[in-house]
């Protein structure tokens, strides 16, 4: 068995017995979660502790997830962590927004063609493979192999990659690195916006 | 009854972030407001009944040329003798007496709102146009009578904001504005006798939002 298979089946398995212990009809979990106060539900909530993922600061987090529903019902600073001591900035304060509880958080591919003032949605598949085939034919086309005075440069000066403010350290990272190797030269992101 | 809670604002402190702002909203799971980009970093650009916590910019020139850009993180001063509790007549707010904390309940729908409004200094009390209840800051009043810091107090990244037992946020006050005098003159803890949210400025409180100081 495979790491992933086993963490698969673990998940299953998980998700069995939650059920089992929870009786089959959630309906009256989410009434009761609808029903006690935050904070009642906040003082029998598992709390694990956590980094904020934007920046390098890493402040300290707290998750307190709902001993019944399984769901995290709140994130906010860890006033023990060195670094924060509890703070957070607007970014880390809304680290909330990023679970599941968003209903604002997109969960389907959504694509606007050229010219169009419209909103289509579009499988993962259709759009990897439209991000990539665009971005093949413009690298081939485009990429500069040697500069005016015949040094090695290997960019790509046509495209450029901007990134969100949602992306964490890691992410950033691995997407600078993976824009670079194509020849980008153009990498930035909006969290300063 | 002990003197009850305080929370200390020090603007001089204060780097604009708005993580309060934000970690107000989380708490109390207050949802966006629609706004519009008004060429100030404010925004939301006021109060509402789903924001009861917004970090005010102002900027502007001295009379010398010099350009100044002040933050105030403007909120419910939670008054030790509130004005807008005066025309009560049952369970619609509560005055806390352990923390001092006034709270609006659901029963404000049928309080004069106008009226709230009016006679409150600062300019806090919001009305729900749908359902006329009227919302403001609560100090965070579940989470510090469980022991926990008000919501925008924790995440502050700069200790501007401190809460704690009126007493110490008092003599913490004091302690300030001293050290700030020897660089601001004007600074000062504005209303400091008066309210459990106290803020402390470095210039003329108008400078930072009209009813800073209060009417």
């Amino acid at each position: 068995m495979r790491r992933r298979q086993f963490l698969k089946m673990s998940c299953v398995l998980g998700a069995g017995v939650a059920l089992c212990g929870l009786g089959v009809d959630l309906v009256p979990i989410e009434a009761w979660a609808e029903e006690i106060k935050k904070i009642d539900r906040l003082k029998s909530a598992r709390q694990t502790t956590s980094v904020c993922c934007y920046c390098s600061v890493g402040c300290g987090l707290i998750c307190a997830t709902d001993e019944k529903t399984g769901k995290i019902i709140n994130i906010e600073g860890d006033p023990e962590h060195p670094v924060s001591e509890g703070s957070l900035c607007a970014k880390g304060a809304g680290m909330f927004q990023t679970t599941e509880a968003n209903e604002h958080r997109l969960t389907k591919v959504l694509y606007r063609a050229p010219n169009s003032d419209r909103w289509e949605e579009k499988s993962w598949d259709w759009a990897i493979d439209r991000i990539a085939r665009l971005m093949k034919e413009e690298r081939d086309k485009s990429f500069i192999t040697r500069n005016a005075a015949g040094q090695v440069v290997n960019r790509l000066e046509t495209l450029a990659h901007m990134g969100s403010s949602n992306l964490d350290n890691e992410e950033c990272w691995s997407i600078t690195a993976w824009a670079r190797s194509l020849g980008l030269v153009y990498i930035d992101h909006q969290a300063r916006v | 009854m002990a003197d009850g809670k305080s929370i200390l604002v020090d603007v001089s402190r204060c780097t604009g972030c708005r993580g309060c702002q934000v970690a107000c909203k989380q708490w109390n799971g207050l949802p966006g407001t629609r706004t519009k980009q008004t060429g100030t970093y404010q925004n939301p650009p006021d109060f509402s009944h789903q924001t009861f916590k917004v970090v005010r910019f102002a900027d502007g020139k001295d009379k010398d040329g010099k350009p100044y850009w002040h933050f105030f993180s403007d909120m419910c001063r939670h008054c030790m003798n509130p004005p807008c509790l005066a025309g009560a007549q049952g369970d619609e707010m509560i005055h806390d007496e352990a923390t001092g904390a006034v709270v609006y309940t659901e029963g404000t729908s049928k309080s004069d709102f106008e009226m709230s409004l009016s006679v409150c200094p600062y300019d806090i009390p919001r009305q729900d146009p749908d359902t006329k209840v009227m919302y403001k800051c609560t100090m965070c009043f579940d989470r510090i009578t469980s022991g926990l810091p008000p919501a925008c107090v924790l995440s502050c990244p700069t200790g501007a904001m401190v809460f704690g037992e009126r007493d110490a946020m008092l003599a913490e006050a004091r302690r300030r504005v001293d050290i700030l005098k020897k660089t601001w003159p004007k600074a000062q803890a504005l209303n400091a006798d008066d309210v459990r949210v106290i803020f402390i400025v470095t210039d003329d409180p108008l400078k930072y939002h009209k009813y800073a100081a209060g009417v």
